[in-house]
């Protein structure tokens, strides 16, 4: 246990102090408990921001610490989701259904993602490669789906429904339990927190040291008798099961899809999640996922048509000022200058 | 006659879809071969070029001088982004792809704001061929009699001038170059500005063909970059050439039998495909037989 623990607070992540675990727990007991003062309509949208938060943190894991960029996080969001659909929504009555589905879900994201990542890299690509052969893939998943409208395309007694999504997909359910409203908030969050603590340890583990040596030097790696083809492989595929989750807590959420879910602006989200908080850090992409989610949805719910805009604008402003991220570089930097050394306000010394 | 109608019509289909794949994607290709950048705005500049020919040519501007002032305006744009954005990523790749990625994302986006969801559409210039029961368009006869010509003027570019002289070698090793006095930062801004100009001439060509609409980039994106990631980045007129007409060679039959849809699909699991035999590309593998060739000879 205490060997557990730490690794849990391993050099590769921020946030190892005392004080910071200190934080973290207190942060959890306030989240466990904010449904006390909390409608349950606010809790169903703070379920939303968190259900990202897988995706997000596999794109972390694949992009900031394996060194391997994938635009198409969200065609695996989207295959877990409709192939979901389709299971649970063919076992309606049965309660076994929801975790068949489940299951179905993600098996079919590692299926798909093993074969792509096989041709990939087993063909050894260079590094550009990999974000647009993944960008294609869900774009033409997106084309796909948008074209399945209509009586023909149903499997079983769902229809997939082109454009107009599928409707009607089940509530995740153990036993006759049906998860929704403050239960679906805390299933999430579990999630969430088990999925955020499991990374921790993997990238602090031996496995996470090799991931980190092939994003510093893949040919070194490989010369130290590494298969690093295997180690990109699995980590493509552990990436796309955590896309997978998001996908399956989002058709559970709102109980639709439509095939704008996996289509470019969708894409290009979670690429910005990771960016803006900070590729090389969990912690940071977990806040940086929340937050950004929230204002997305405040825009865009407000009606405000600029909100894509802004976050666009967010990433190219991040990327030519804090190419390391907001949060890492806060991280970073104020332990080394404080906070009046970092907005300015100090003597220089800083400098 | 009627075997040979069949046998130009195939040779048509072919065509077309080898000039569709080149003109998406030689914008790409240019940025890439000579900067190591994947302009993953790409298609938001072949929908400013799009715009741009739709907005003149429905203030009378004749339709190939709306094609070239589509290469000028978003030439000129292009070489803004460079100056201003995509300098700061040189040698950062995934960098680089993520920054034109918010890019896109602002054009598209401010597209939709400032013109709303679409433009009035540009008829299909020029009539049709007849050869036997087939009719052919004589607007993607031109096209594909401009790909041809813009290659060779590429080509033209890049080995009978100055600039290419000069383009080449800050390619082969910048360092060496800058030393030699050749000055690679405006190689760099003209090589992106003649790419996005490129773009910009394809999204007015395409123009006709497709609902001129802020997302209208998106549809040019997949083929557009399965042809650079088959072609490769080492030469870039045998990269585009051979992998645009490689792809068709797999497009035009399954998109005649199966819908064009499949037919992109055909063209993404080609790809995979392709790039699991050859991973650097088609220019790659003819590159090393051209080097083989002068070594011997």
């Amino acid at each position: 246990m205490p060997r557990l623990l730490s690794l849990l607070s391993g050099p590769e992540d921020v946030g190892r102090s005392r004080w910071f675990w200190a934080a973290f727990v207190a942060v959890c007991i306030v989240l466990f408990v904010s449904p006390l003062w909390q409608s349950e309509f606010e809790a169903t949208n703070n379920a939303y921001y968190l259900l990202n938060v897988p995706t997000a943190l596999g794109l972390a894991l694949l992009w900031g610490y394996c060194g391997i960029l994938s635009f198409g996080q969200v065609a695996y969001f989207g295959i877990a989701g409709y192939v979901y659909g389709i299971v649970a929504g063919n076992m309606v009555g049965d309660s076994a259904g929801p975790i068949v589905g489940s299951l179905c879900g993600l098996a079919v994201c590692a299926i798909v993602s093993a074969i792509f990542g096989y041709f990939v890299f087993y063909g050894r690509v260079q590094n550009w490669i990999v974000p647009i052969l993944t960008l294609v893939l869900s774009l033409l998943l997106e084309t796909f789906l948008g074209q399945t409208a209509g009586y023909q395309w149903r499997v079983g007694t769902v229809q997939l429904g082109g454009y107009n999504g599928m409707t009607g997909i089940p509530a995740f359910q153990i036993g006759s339990y049906v998860i929704t409203g403050y239960s679906f908030f805390y299933f999430v969050l579990i999630i969430v927190l088990v999925i955020y603590l499991a990374l921790r340890l993997l990238v602090n583990s031996r496995h996470g040291k090799v991931m980190l040596a092939i994003r510093e030097d893949a040919i070194r790696t490989e010369l130290l008798g590494y298969d690093i083809r295997a180690r990109q492989l699995v980590v493509f595929v552990i990436a796309a099961i955590l896309a997978g989750v998001s996908g399956l807590l989002y058709v559970q959420w709102g109980n639709y899809i439509t095939p704008s879910q996996v289509g470019l602006l969708q894409a290009s989200l979670p690429v910005i999640w990771v960016a803006v908080g900070g590729r090389e850090s969990l912690l940071a992409v977990l806040l940086s996922t929340c937050a950004l989610n929230w204002l997305n949805y405040t825009l865009s719910s407000e009606g405000y048509q600029y909100a894509l805009i802004i976050i666009g604008a967010l990433l190219v402003v991040v990327m030519l000022f804090f190419p390391s991220g907001i949060v890492v570089t806060l991280a970073r930097e104020v332990p080394k200058h404080g906070w009046r050394a970092l907005l300015g306000w100090g003597d220089g010394a800083g400098k | 006659m009627d075997s040979f109608a069949t046998v130009i019509s195939v040779l048509y289909q072919f065509a077309t879809n080898g000039a569709f794949l080149l003109l998406s994607a030689l914008g790409l290709i240019v940025i890439l071969g000579m900067m190591n950048i994947i302009n993953l705005a790409h298609g938001e500049l072949m929908m400013m070029g799009a715009y741009t020919a739709s907005i003149a040519w429905h203030r009378g501007v004749p339709f190939w001088l709306c094609a070239i002032l589509a290469f000028v305006v978003v030439g000129l744009f292009g070489a803004l982004l460079e100056r201003t954005i995509i300098r700061r990523f040189y040698g950062r790749e995934l960098g680089a792809l993520v920054v034109t990625w918010g890019i896109s994302l602002i054009l598209s986006q401010g597209a939709l704001a400032v013109f709303g969801p679409f433009l009035p559409a540009i008829p299909i210039p020029g009539g049709s061929v007849a050869v036997g029961q087939y009719s052919f368009s004589v607007y993607w006869l031109t096209n594909i009699g401009l790909a041809c010509l813009l290659i060779i003027g590429l080509w033209a570019l890049y080995n009978h001038t100055t600039f290419g002289l000069q383009a080449r070698a800050a390619m082969q090793n910048a360092a060496m170059a800058r030393a030699l006095g050749v000055d690679t930062g405006r190689i760099y801004t003209l090589t992106f500005s003649l790419g996005a100009g490129l773009a910009g001439f394809s999204g007015a060509l395409f123009a006709p063909t497709v609902s001129i609409a802020p997302f209208m980039g998106q549809q040019f994106v997949a083929p557009a970059f399965i042809t650079v990631v088959v072609g490769g980045a080492t030469n870039v007129i045998t990269g585009a050439v051979g992998s645009s007409l490689l792809l068709s060679l797999v497009k035009t039959p399954v998109g005649f039998l199966l819908g064009a849809f499949v037919g992109t699909v055909a063209l993404l699991l080609a790809a995979l495909v392709i790039i699991r035999l050859m991973p650097d590309g088609v220019s790659a593998v003819i590159q090393r037989r051209i080097d083989r060739r002068n070594r011997f000879a």
